[in-house]
């Protein structure tokens, strides 16, 4: 045993704390059954949509002279199912009783309820479309000509920032980055100080040092509960993504998916490292369990901020306190994959961002390491991170 | 051979180690004994590594002792620790493989030091399920189970019933015979007077006396214990210094064969010998002093 050299028993000692964590904690009957819940959930949700949208299609009722005109432009849309009725009052019957939702007659727009503004866009671009095309056919021209000066291809996307960072989403994959984020990071930073707490309540931890140092019982346990959060959020990716190619819902998911997911991931690395090992550390300044919620509070604040910035982000993603934040850990964990997703971000930031995140990570890693060899041994009041700091190694 | 040296250490104002030495040769069992707050568990801390000491240094087998080596120690500290939520079989062979073994030979190690410590039927349960008693020999088999080459317990006998006393005491015995220096302090001085070969005595962070238990008694002064039937007071005739326990003389210092002839002359003697100072009373002395 004593011809092992030191740097594999001391990956040793790391693998084996982290893969004791992964056991405890992932196969414990309380993350299988939260995990099979969510999962659960996901899935109903995912499938949800097509559950619900028994039809697709909306119906439109079309009369007067415009109506040929206007079947032909909402003709390739096939989530419109078009009636042409003989008069406009057949069309307002139409509307009354429900047949369709609006009808389009003499320029006018026919409706019970309001109408929404997809539906509005489309029907008024229609018109439009149709009524130059009358005033063109009026004009003297042949229809094929008015076709051929009116075929427009729709606009192409060109993305200024350099290297082509992530396409922009949209609002909702930038609401589900920045909600998995904050969970994601929530939950295990919180399992973390707990699992910090348990060992030094329960007085394990003077054992655990005589054949592990600090940091690999630090790091095994960062790992480890990093593991099984990764885990826990493929398995609820795969789930959601199975059910929604299941249902054909797939296809209608923003391109750009998988790479955001992907990239999400390794901001979701990053992040781990800067608040696990700081909840690991600020959980070593206290023996019991209750005081573990008010150390780990400025942890917790600092996550909420970067969760509700990033929300506001979303509307708000080229501001200056947008930018601010994506580019600041430890907001900008959250706050940069999330913008990310809503704007194209200048390649540079996102650099300087990684960057930052990493440096801090790092810094992260040593003070968690430090605040827990300072502090672990300590037992009985709640020790001071000033006093922690102060004293001599 | 561990040998700790000279060691100092202090906590703020309060000086807890004031020039400490200790060593512990193949086989030996060495009872540390002090009084609460007298430098034990700081000592033992300090050589297993967990705290670092002011001055001094631990040496093992002729070089200063390294973290390498102090995994193949066994270690019992003072406060209990155990996971609660995890299988006591698990428990004990994730230490044993912490320690260095191969999860082949952690098992079996901990299959074999269950069944001794009669263990077996509770390795599927959650060390939290277990009674205190049986907890506590978890404790003694993760300090043990990767065959450790030298043992540092820290009074492993606190809380235990009779009969666990004596499976730990079996325990801690064969481990010697088998050549592992074994250290351990307690405040049950009769168990270590049964189990120990060397005594050391500690008080405000300095060893007062140490050595074997033979050493340490025929050190004291020799008090000739008489128990003699007779109405008159003696405690003037007799030689040397004379006190009274109840109804017997005690007397240091005087011809022991005078003494006799004295007590036999005023009535018949039915107990004439030397007192065998126990460690209490070595201890109580060496402390006062």
């Amino acid at each position: 045993m004593s011809t092992q050299n030191s740097e594999t028993s001391n990956l040793r000692g790391l693998w084996l704390v982290a893969s004791r964590e992964i056991r405890v904690r992932g196969l414990s009957r309380a993350n299988l059954v939260s995990l099979a819940v969510t999962v659960l959930i996901v899935g109903v949700l995912a499938a949800l949509p097509t559950l619900l949208s028994g039809e697709d299609t909306t119906r439109i009722g079309l009369a007067g002279e415009e109506a040929a005109a206007i079947e032909r432009q909402l003709a390739p849309n096939e989530d419109y199912e078009v009636t042409v009725y003989g008069s406009v009052g057949e069309a307002e019957r139409a509307v009354e009783d429900g047949e369709v939702e609006a009808a389009v007659a003499e320029g006018a727009l026919y409706t019970e309820n309001r109408v929404d503004t997809e539906l509005r866009t489309v029907l008024d671009s229609a018109w439009r479309a149709a009524s130059v095309q009358s005033g063109l056919e009026a004009a003297g021209l042949e229809p094929s000509e008015i076709e051929q000066a009116l075929a427009t291809e729709p606009l192409e996307t060109v993305s200024l920032s350099e290297g082509g960072v992530s396409g922009p989403l949209d609002y909702f994959t930038g609401l589900i980055i920045s909600i998995v984020m904050f969970f994601m990071l929530m939950m295990p930073v919180q399992y973390i100080a707990m699992g910090v707490v348990e060992e030094k309540s329960s007085r394990i931890v003077e054992i655990l040092l005589t054949s592990l140092k600090p940091w690999q019982l630090l790091g095994g346990k960062v790992i480890g509960l990093g593991v099984v959060a990764l885990v826990n959020l493929v398995a609820i990716i795969a789930v959601g993504l199975g059910v929604s190619a299941a249902t054909g819902l797939l296809p209608d998911l923003p391109e750009g998916t998988a790479a955001a997911a992907l990239s999400t991931m390794g901001w979701w690395i990053l992040a781990f490292a800067l608040y696990g090992t700081l909840a690991g550390g600020v959980g070593s300044l206290v023996s019991r369990q209750e005081e573990a919620g008010s150390v780990l509070a400025p942890i917790t604040t600092a996550l909420t901020i970067a969760y509700v910035g990033s929300i506001f982000l979303l509307n708000a993603p080229d501001s200056v306190l947008g930018r601010v934040l994506s580019l600041v850990p430890p907001f900008s964990a959250i706050a940069m994959p999330t913008r990310m997703s809503i704007t194209a971000v200048p390649a540079w930031e996102v650099a300087l961002s990684i960057g930052l995140l990493a440096l801090s990570a790092v810094g992260a890693l040593l003070l968690g390491a430090l605040l827990y060899k300072r502090s672990v041994l300590h037992t009985g009041s709640r020790l001071k991170l000033r006093e922690v700091l102060r004293r001599a190694a | 051979m561990l040998e700790i040296k000279d060691l100092r250490k202090r906590f703020g104002e309060t000086v807890a180690l004031d020039g400490v030495s200790l060593s512990a040769r193949p086989g030996e069992v060495i009872g540390f004994v002090g009084a609460n707050g007298a430098g034990k568990t700081t000592a033992m801390r300090i050589a297993m590594g967990v705290l670092a000491a002011d001055a001094g240094e631990v040496v093992y087998n002729g070089s200063p002792l390294g973290a390498s080596q102090r995994r193949r120690f066994g270690y019992m500290p003072e406060e209990r620790g155990l996971y609660p939520k995890m299988k006591t079989g698990e428990q004990v062979a994730y230490f044993g493989e912490l320690h260095g073994m191969s999860r082949a030979e952690a098992k079996r190690a901990t299959a074999e030091l269950l069944a001794q410590l009669d263990l077996t039927d509770r390795a599927g349960d959650h060390v939290q399920e277990l009674s205190l008693g049986n907890q506590q020999r978890v404790q003694l088999a993760v300090s043990l189970v990767h065959r450790p080459e030298l043992l540092i317990l820290d009074e492993p006998f606190s809380g235990l019933d009779p009969i666990a006393v004596d499976v730990m005491g079996t325990a801690l015995k064969e481990r010697a015979a088998g050549g592992v220096p074994v250290i351990f302090s307690s405040h049950q001085l009769e168990l270590i007077e049964r189990l120990c070969d060397s005594v050391a005595i500690i008080s405000a962070g300095r060893i007062i006396a140490a050595g074997s238990v033979e050493e340490l008694k025929a050190r004291e002064t020799r008090r000739l214990r008489l128990r003699v039937a007779t109405a008159e007071d003696l405690s003037g005739r007799l030689p040397g210094t004379v006190t009274r326990d109840g109804e017997d003389y005690l007397v240091e210092g005087g011809d022991d064969q005078e003494v006799l002839r004295i007590a036999a002359d005023a009535g018949p003697v039915s107990h004439f010998a030397y007192d065998q100072p126990t460690i209490a009373e070595i201890f109580r002395e060496a402390v006062a002093q």
